[in-house]
């Protein structure tokens, strides 16, 4: 699998690993006062459920940029080592965690071949992320003890945010960063370029 | 002495109790588990407890928050014994506290665990483990090392930033619509330096010879030795007494199950 990419694509998997370790960490923070503020109306586990998506971010902006097999799942890979490497209190299981979130990701993908990459395909894989790590996180972080009512509606609440945060927000993030042309040198930003001269003619 | 176990595998060990904990939903087996890493923080690691307790202290109230949670919602399978008291018209069992407790204990000991590895390992001594010892691909490696270098760059660049916004009277606007301007005016800067960075570095590795061949040399050579085993089993098979000697009083309880 890494025979197929290139080296530029593994380090700008690495950097969007980087920064989006460091925006991850931030958003633990932010659950973390959702959660303060809701828990005492007894919907602290929402606290984290509405904004999971972000979770899921850097699967789908990977994907979407380098359009090849595996980079969903191994870009969210990376972020996990990367938060590990920053000191995450989430210890070394997160990577496993973030491995489940990339394969559930990389899943929406593969049913495409790899080769659909609109916005209802990016919504799919931040739902697949989202569907993977709730199943996940049933059995580490104990949730099958809860009440069913809950846990639906938990999982409600992390598709759509897998969907809008991952999703929308993943490909939002990506169309902005081609018009600033840095990704010239990847699949996003050659089909941009075709577009364009289409366009020309 | 933690800190010269190689990283790779502290990491597998960190994961054993971290997984398997997870089966557990009584208070006794948590609970002593925690005290054994308490004990191997405080004695084989050189941490000041300074340090670990201004880390640790804000997950109390994570796991107080999240046992009370679990306490209020648990389900039927984990609500069993009598009813303790009722609280916003909800029961709550001797059963439904017991899995609060233990969810919440569990959660310490997930976060002592963490800190146990975060605080005591190299970030790079980590990667070249990992590639060594797990044939994580070179590509891999040293492209997250690449990346992993651009931290301090991405600090002063966003200051820089914020500087330049500054100057030119594009201060942030107070409320949550200023947030979201905000965070749209740093983050794209931001990325689109950081990919111009990324492709650069990839260039400047291939022109200095670096093919990502997984037949190389290493100068930085990672090996595990005796004392790593020795770790793990020490983690190991603490568990397995942790969860024998829980068994034997009949503590244990996984899933839900009594055993």
């Amino acid at each position: 699998m890494t025979n197929q990419w290139k080296l530029k694509e593994i380090v700008l998997m690495a950097v969007l690993g980087v920064v989006f370790g460091i925006i991850y960490l931030g958003f633990f923070l932010i659950g973390q006062g959702f959660r303060n503020v809701l828990a005492p109306f007894g919907l602290g586990q929402f606290g984290y459920e509405i904004i999971f998506g972000i979770w899921f971010i850097v699967s789908i902006i990977a994907a979407y940029i380098i359009r090849k097999p595996g980079v969903a799942f191994t870009s969210e890979l990376i972020a996990g080592v990367v938060q590990v490497l920053l000191g995450t209190t989430a210890g070394p299981q997160l990577i496993l965690s973030a491995a489940i979130q990339g394969a559930g990701a990389e899943l929406a993908f593969a049913l495409t071949r790899w080769k659909d990459y609109r916005l209802r395909i990016l919504v799919f894989a931040g739902m697949g992320a989202a569907i993977f790590s709730f199943v996940w996180n049933l059995y580490s972080a104990g949730n099958i003890a809860l009440a069913p009512w809950l846990l639906t509606s938990m999982l409600v609440v992390r598709l759509i945010s897998g969907a809008l945060l991952a999703g929308v927000l993943g490909k939002w993030m990506s169309d902005q960063l081609a018009k600033t042309g840095v990704l010239r040198g990847y699949a996003l930003g050659k089909e941009r370029r075709k577009q364009r001269e289409k366009g020309a003619i | 002495m933690i800190s010269s176990i190689n990283p790779a595998m502290k990491a597998v060990t960190i994961m054993v109790p971290g997984l398997l904990l997870s089966f557990t939903f009584d208070v006794f087996t948590p609970l002593v588990y925690f005290i054994f890493i308490l004990i191997i923080t405080f004695t084989l690691a050189d941490i000041r407890p300074m340090t670990w307790l201004k880390i640790f202290s804000p997950f109390v109230l994570v796991a107080l928050t999240s046992a009370w949670m679990a306490t209020l919602y648990a389900n039927q399978t984990f609500s069993y014994g009598n009813v303790l008291f009722t609280i916003w018209g909800v029961d709550i069992t001797e059963g439904s506290l017991m899995t609060g407790i233990s969810l919440g204990l569990r959660s310490l000991c997930f976060v002592a665990l963490s800190l146990l590895f975060a605080l005591t390992t190299d970030s790079t001594k980590f990667m070249l483990s990992l590639m060594q010892q797990f044939k994580l691909p070179p590509k891999i490696t040293f492209g997250i090392l690449a990346g992993y270098r651009f931290l301090p760059v991405f600090r002063s660049e966003y200051q820089i930033l914020k500087q330049a916004h500054r100057i030119r009277g594009a201060d942030r606007e107070p409320g949550i619509k200023g947030r979201i301007k905000q965070f749209r005016r740093y983050a794209i800067p931001l990325l689109a330096n950081g990919l111009r960075k990324s492709e650069r570095v990839a260039i400047a590795m291939e022109s200095k010879g670096f093919t990502g061949d997984k037949e190389r040399t290493h100068y930085h050579q990672m090996s595990i030795q005796t004392k790593d085993w020795l770790f793990f089993i020490l983690f190991a098979g603490m568990l397995a007494i942790t969860i024998a000697v829980s068994y034997s009083l009949g503590y244990l309880n996984i899933f839900g199950r009594q055993f």
